[in-house]
């Protein structure tokens, strides 16, 4: 059977502590920007914490949201890519091939959930802090659009160690690196194929949403609604 | 092609290939001989401790090989050896149960770290301009031993001082052992968020002289008085685990959360409820909330025990806390007030807690304690659901030996300023504070390292405080040492961790532990440590004094009613007192702890300085956060240049408007404003502690970091020093104006 990964969030155990962020940055390689390059719109960031404030003192709320990509069924961002850089892979990723990107953008203009970074230049770390590269993840240079992968180099380990074991993946048994850190568990990932995995229970939930759904993306990602 | 034909091809290519490269200098590099066993491409796992923060997580590294220059024994060379590539929770350890902060994760770039000290270095110029010459270990090892020879010839032994960040583990220890065995006071410790009036407290209501841990996953009810415990206080790891047991871990049963502060912090966003307060109220408000409680007489003022008879007037009921009187005082209306008491007392477990800003007020230790006496009054303490004391976390249990209670260090918070302490020292030894940029410039502390003889600092980077020293000691990175830990809180049961190097050292540094160990022995006169190196105490276990002691089985209420609780009588409510005068200061000064740069300690990490701050999204910046209204009123924008003015002094930082604060509040995030510490912080924003004023909270003397009054000027308008992460998401940059 094949796998259909998905994630849930729920949104009513994330405390926006930003565990993920880092977890994300440090797993992936992603480039620190800099402050000149992050005033210009430049940071890079595969998942990020969005804060929505309502109403006013001392009546005040603030939702957090964590958004990755949504690895969309119907990805706006793979039709539009002249070169199939940005393209759906049998386990429904989004995947985006570095070597076939050129650069157009045009993806990350067609994305709605602004997750798609482009690399306006090479990528700088002051030695020796290059020493904590993961050699798993390739680093990406100028000129091509990244994004989150849901770790497939993760996914792959898994999926290798698995066959080399002989015995069926188990569900949790792959952990994308915001997943693993995530202190409260509002992270949970796995296979939307396998109606018993926690992620699939989850994305059941009367709780859940997907994030603007009604622009029929058919976003793998449910958010399960905070209870207040 | 045959096959003969190629292998001669690529003989001739390779062989030219090794020719080439012979002009290349880098190629010249000498190849060390791999020390570590490790296969290329296959990644081990290695664990360790997270020296970010107290709480003592446990981790988890990820270690492959790879290519690294290094120095040894003064040759440089190439060689092979196992890195840490990632840092995971430790899945095994009981605190952080394989999760992990965003800090932690941050926490290997301290090792990789440009800047790092790598070699010994000595002044070369004069105090404080910042010019250090390397030097070998022979020879800096000899200075220091001289200098502590010199002591001890002139009988000068209590002429050594020594400072510490507050550290509860054997490197403490071991440092301790050092001073009270050359002869020397107590070392002191700094740490600018201490939480010594909690402790206090603690000690007072309960007999435990330590930090709380929270049982929240079978929490039904968690009213907070101002603690950030799921961003920065205590053992936020822990903390956020339980938290989301609280909310989604029992199906059908969720936990309700309400957080009494002034100025909205992560932990406060994720609340039911948000209550403002007036500051220095929080005491007020948890006796308000008692007295309703008891009126209704759902519980009784004896079920609080001794924790109820520190308060003054708690046996009669709290009459002079009606819910109109505390309304008036609080700014919390009545009506939410008996609403909140009423939920309190009805959802059971409940507990409260209280940290942060809310003992950071010259009545501090009242407030601690009035939230103590709440939770006592609704058996909340060693109930589950409740607050915990952990076995073996208290401050007199971590020396062990006949010494214990003086053993202890000293905490700098808790006494009188540095220069008092410090001034008539000989030699000065640092390990970890850097209280010149973390403690208030009135302390004077930069113009009492300047004047002393002789500094040593054990840093492994050059700070405020390390560029005013004579001698830099540097220690290893966490990654490279033994390490050790025993923290005070976060678990019920006792937790000692400890672990062995990860990876081989990158520079030319020693362990502090063994640098100690080797000065002890160097000495003209040894001191007898029993230890040869670190590694050998930290296997040795904690102090046998220590281990034999029978775990503490009585619950708290029995020991704190059988221990003698100095200083046990009941204490009147004392309205908070603030420096400067309300009518030329009209605002309360909020310094916090920033949730990605802690005190300034974590500037230097360049991940955490690019980390959107979770409630404004700025990155490597200061902001000044002040009420929506008020700033409309002012006319200031986001971004515009304020003066914040005390009556110590004024800082220029960009404004952040938000409606998550009162009006009449100026909360900023520490972390920045550093004027030295390595590329990526010196020169970075302003620092909110230096223009606090010399405020103590009245019992405990302990600095009342809230308790200081400012005015601001809108100076100049925005321009792009404030950087937003979602604001570039949806903003045009600054270059294009037309659009």
């Amino acid at each position: 059977m094949t796998h259909r990964w998905g994630m849930a969030v729920d949104l009513d155990r994330c405390t926006g502590c930003e565990a993920c962020v880092t977890a994300c940055r440090t797993e992936n390689n992603i480039r620190i920007a800099g402050p000149e390059q992050s005033a210009r719109g430049r940071a890079i960031a595969w998942i990020r914490v969005e804060r929505y404030y309502e109403g006013d003192f001392p009546d005040v709320r603030v939702k957090f949201r964590p958004v990755m990509c949504q690895q969309c069924d119907a990805a706006p961002c793979e039709p539009v890519c002249p070169t199939y850089a940005s393209h759906h892979t049998d386990e429904g990723l989004n995947a985006q091939v570095y070597n076939r990107c050129i650069g157009t953008r045009y993806c990350a203009n067609a994305c709605p959930y602004n997750v798609r970074f482009f690399n306006f230049g090479n990528p700088v770390w002051d030695r020796p802090l290059e020493l904590s590269l993961n050699p798993d993840v390739s680093v990406r240079e100028v000129g091509v659009v990244e994004k989150c992968t849901f770790c497939v180099q993760r996914i792959n380990a898994g999926k290798e160690q698995a066959k080399a074991e002989n015995r069926e993946l188990k569900d949790g048994e792959i952990k994308p690196a915001c997943v693993q850190s995530c202190p409260t568990s509002a992270l949970v990932f796995g296979d939307l194929n396998d109606p018993e995995s926690e992620v699939s229970r989850l994305s059941r939930s009367s709780r859940g949403t997907k994030l603007l759904e009604d622009l029929g993306t058919l976003p793998k990602v449910t958010y399960l609604q905070r209870q207040s | 092609m045959d096959r003969r034909q190629f292998i001669k091809i690529s003989a001739f290519t390779g062989s030219s290939a090794t020719l080439a490269s012979c002009g290349n200098p880098e190629y010249h590099l000498i190849r060390f001989v791999p020390e570590d066993r490790i296969v290329p491409g296959t990644a081990v796992w290695r664990p360790s401790i997270c020296p970010l923060c107290p709480a003592g997580c446990g981790v988890i590294a990820r270690v492959m090989d790879g290519e690294v220059e290094v120095l040894r024994n003064g040759q440089l060379g190439l060689t092979r050896m196992g890195l840490a590539k990632k840092l995971e929770g430790n899945p095994d350890h009981p605190i952080n149960q394989g999760k992990l902060c965003t800090r932690g994760q941050a926490a290997a770039e301290i090792t990789y770290h440009p800047d790092r000290v790598g070699h010994p270095l000595k002044r070369a110029g004069t105090r404080g301009d910042g010019k250090f010459e390397e030097i070998s270990w022979e020879q800096a090892l000899g200075e220091l031993v001289a200098k502590l020879d010199a002591l001890a010839a002139a009988n000068d032994q209590n002429k050594l001082a020594i400072l510490l960040r507050p550290e509860r583990g054997l490197r403490g220890e071991l440092i301790r052992q050092f001073a009270t065995r050359f002869g020397a006071p107590v070392p002191l410790t700094y740490e600018f968020f201490d939480d010594d009036v909690l402790r206090r407290a603690n000690a007072l209501s309960f007999g435990n002289h330590q930090l709380p841990t929270f049982d929240l996953a079978e929490s039904r009810y968690l009213l907070s008085f101002g603690a950030d415990f799921l961003g920065t206080w205590n053992s936020p790891v822990a903390q956020n685990i339980g938290y989301g047991e609280m909310r989604q871990g029992r199906p059908g049963s969720r936990g309700k959360f309400v957080q009494v502060e002034y100025r909205m912090s992560q932990t406060g966003a994720n609340a039911d409820e948000w209550v403002p307060v007036k500051p220095g109220m929080e005491g007020v408000l948890a006796l308000g909330i008692a007295q309703v409680i008891m009126k209704s007489g759902s519980r009784r003022a004896g079920d609080a025990g001794p924790a109820g008879m520190l308060i003054d007037g708690w046996a009669g009921g709290l009459a002079e806390y009606t819910a109109q009187e505390v309304s008036k005082r609080t700014g919390v209306p009545a009506a939410r007030l008996e609403r909140l008491a009423k939920e309190f007392s009805e959802q059971k477990p409940a507990v409260a807690m209280i940290a942060g800003a809310a003992v950071a007020q010259t009545n501090g230790l009242f407030n601690a304690l009035a939230v103590n006496a709440l939770n006592a009054l609704m058996g909340s303490v060693g109930t589950p659901g409740g607050v915990f004391f952990m076995q073996g976390g208290a401050q007199e249990d971590i020396a062990g030996g006949p010494r214990s209670a003086n053993a202890t260090a000293r905490s700098l918070n808790d006494r009188q300023p540095l220069q008092e302490e410090l001034r008539d020292a000989q030699v000065l030894l640092i390990d970890g504070a850097n209280p010149v940029y973390a403690a208030p410039r009135a302390w004077k502390v930069r113009e009492t390292l300047t004047q002393l003889p002789y500094i040593v600092s054990f840093g492994n980077f050059i700070d405020e405080t390390s560029a005013l020293v004579d001698l830099i000691l540097p220690d290893h990175s966490f990654l490279e040492s033994w390490v050790q830990s025993m923290p005070e809180s976060g678990a019920k049961t006792a937790i000692v961790s400890m672990a062995a190097p990860v990876m081989q050292p990158l520079h030319e540094t020693r362990a502090t532990g063994d640098v100690i160990l080797d000065v002890a022995r160097r000495l003209r006169k040894p001191l007898e440590l029993p230890w040869k190196t670190f590694e050998e105490m930290v296997k040795a276990g904690p102090s046998p004094a220590a281990a034999k002691r029978v775990p503490d089985r009585a619950k708290p209420q029995e020991k704190a009613a059988r221990r003698p609780l100095p200083g046990g009588e009941a204490r009147k409510f004392a309205e908070p007192q603030f420096n400067g005068d309300a009518n030329e200061y009209g605002f309360h000064f909020l310094p916090y702890p920033s949730q990605a740069l802690l005190d300034g300690s974590l500037a230097h990490l360049p991940l955490l300085q690019e980390l959107p701050d979770p409630m404004s999204s700025a990155v490597w910046s200061s902001w000044a956060e002040i009420n929506m209204q008020t700033a409309e009123r002012l006319g200031i924008r986001q971004g515009d240049w304020l003066e914040i003015t005390s009556s110590q002094g004024t800082i220029r930082v960009p404004a952040f408007p938000s409606p998550g604060i009162a009006p009449d509040v100026v909360a900023m995030p520490t972390g920045q404003g550093h004027e030295n510490f390595t590329r990526y912080a010196t020169g970075r924003g302003a620092n909110p502690i230096s223009i606090l004023a010399p405020v103590v909270e009245s019992e405990t003397g302990a600095l009342a970091w809230a308790a200081t009054r400012v005015k601001i000027t809108r100076v100049a308008d925005a321009d792009g020093t404030l950087v937003l992460f979602a604001g570039s998401l949806r903003d045009y940059p600054p270059e294009h104006p037309h659009r």
